[in-house]
C-alpha cells in the first residue's frame, strides 16, 4: 500500500538516482526546514493523472539550478544559457517523474505523466488544496547548495 | 564510409546532453544533426537518411511513436536503426513502440554506457 513514508523514499530514491547519473553530484537529505524561496527561485513541476493524480516539483535558487544545467551539459556556470537552466530543471522534474513512476506503477496502477513546466520569481509561496497529501524532502547537493523535492497526490477513489 | 546521427527532442538542452553523452559514451558519428519535433525529423529524413536515431516520446505536435510509424513509410529509412529515449519505462508501451518500428530503448536517467550498450550492437 502507497503511504507517504513509503512515497518520500521512492521520491528520495528517484532524485538520488537521477542525480548521480546526469548531474554527477551527492544528494543528501537534510533538515525538515523549507528552502529559502527569498532569492530568485525555479521550480520545475511535472503534473500527472490516473490511479494517482498530483504534481511532482523540484524547487532551488537560481544559483543552485545553474550548477545543475552546467553539470548536465558539461559547461560552466558563467557559459550556460538562462533557456538551459530552466529545461534543466524541467527535464530534472520530467527524469524524477520518470523514476517515481517505474518505482510505484505496478503498486499504483496507471499513471499518465505530463510534460514538464518550470516557473521563476521571488517569494515563491506553494499551496495545496483539500485531499491532498504532500510529501517533500530538503536536500543538500554536494554540501553546497539545496533543493526540495515535493509530491502532491491524492489517490482515485473507487 | 562514416555513421550520421540524428536526435530528436523538443527540449534543446535535453539534445545537448544526448550529445554529450554519446561523446562521453566513446560511439563516433561522422555527421549528426537535430530535430526539435517528429515533423522536423521527417523532413530532414526525406532529404537523405542517417544511421541512427535517437528520438524522445513525449514531444508536442507529434510524439516519437508516431513518427516511427511515419519514418518506416519513408523508402529511404529501411535501414535506419530508431532508439527511443525516455523517461517512460512501463514494458507495455515499450512492447507497443518496438512492434511499431524502434530498434532499440533507452531510459532516462541514462549513463555513457547504456547508450555504448544499446548502440554498438545495432552499428555493427
Amino acid at each position: 500500500m502507497v503511504t507517504t513514508v513509503s512515497l518520500k523514499e521512492v521520491l528520495l530514491g528517484g532524485a538520488r538516482e537521477v542525480f548521480e547519473t546526469m548531474v554527477f553530484m551527492a544528494l543528501e537529505e537534510s533538515g525538515p526546514e523549507d528552502v529559502d524561496l527569498s532569492n530568485l527561485t525555479l521550480l520545475g513541476s511535472i503534473t500527472f493523472k490516473g490511479d494517482m493524480e498530483g504534481c511532482l516539483g523540484v524547487c532551488c535558487d537560481e544559483a543552485c539550478a545553474r550548477t545543475i544545467a552546467a553539470n548536465m551539459l558539461g559547461m560552466d556556470g558563467d557559459e550556460v544559457s538562462e533557456e538551459d537552466v530552466s529545461d534543466a530543471i524541467g527535464e530534472i522534474a520530467n527524469m524524477v517523474m520518470g523514476a517515481v513512476k517505474s518505482r510505484i506503477q505496478d503498486e499504483v496502477g496507471t499513471i499518465e505523466v505530463s510534460i514538464p513546466s518550470v516557473v521563476q520569481g521571488r517569494e515563491l509561496k506553494k499551496t495545496h488544496g483539500e485531499g491532498t497529501e504532500m510529501v517533500k524532502a530538503k536536500m543538500n547537493i554536494e554540501e553546497e547548495y539545496s533543493a526540495e523535492f515535493s509530491l502532491l497526490f491524492r489517490l482515485r477513489r473507487e | 564510409m562514416g555513421k550520421s546521427l540524428m536526435i530528436v527532442d523538443d527540449s534543446a538542452t535535453m539534445r545537448k546532453i544526448i550529445m554529450r553523452t554519446v561523446r562521453m559514451s566513446g560511439l563516433e558519428f561522422d555527421r549528426t544533426e537535430e530535430a526539435g519535433s517528429g515533423v522536423e525529423a521527417l523532413e530532414k529524413l526525406q532529404g537523405g537518411p542517417v544511421d541512427v536515431i535517437l528520438c524522445d516520446i513525449n514531444m508536442p505536435e507529434m510524439n516519437g511513436t508516431e513518427m516511427v510509424k511515419k519514418a518506416r513509410e519513408l523508402p529511404n529509412c529501411n535501414g535506419t536503426k530508431i532508439v527511443m529515449v525516455s523517461t517512460e519505462s512501463a514494458q507495455d508501451l515499450i512492447d507497443q513502440v518496438m512492434s511499431d518500428g524502434a530498434d532499440g530503448y533507452i531510459t532516462k536517467p541514462f549513463t555513457p554506457e547504456k547508450f555504448q550498450e544499446k548502440l554498438t550492437p545495432l552499428l555493427n
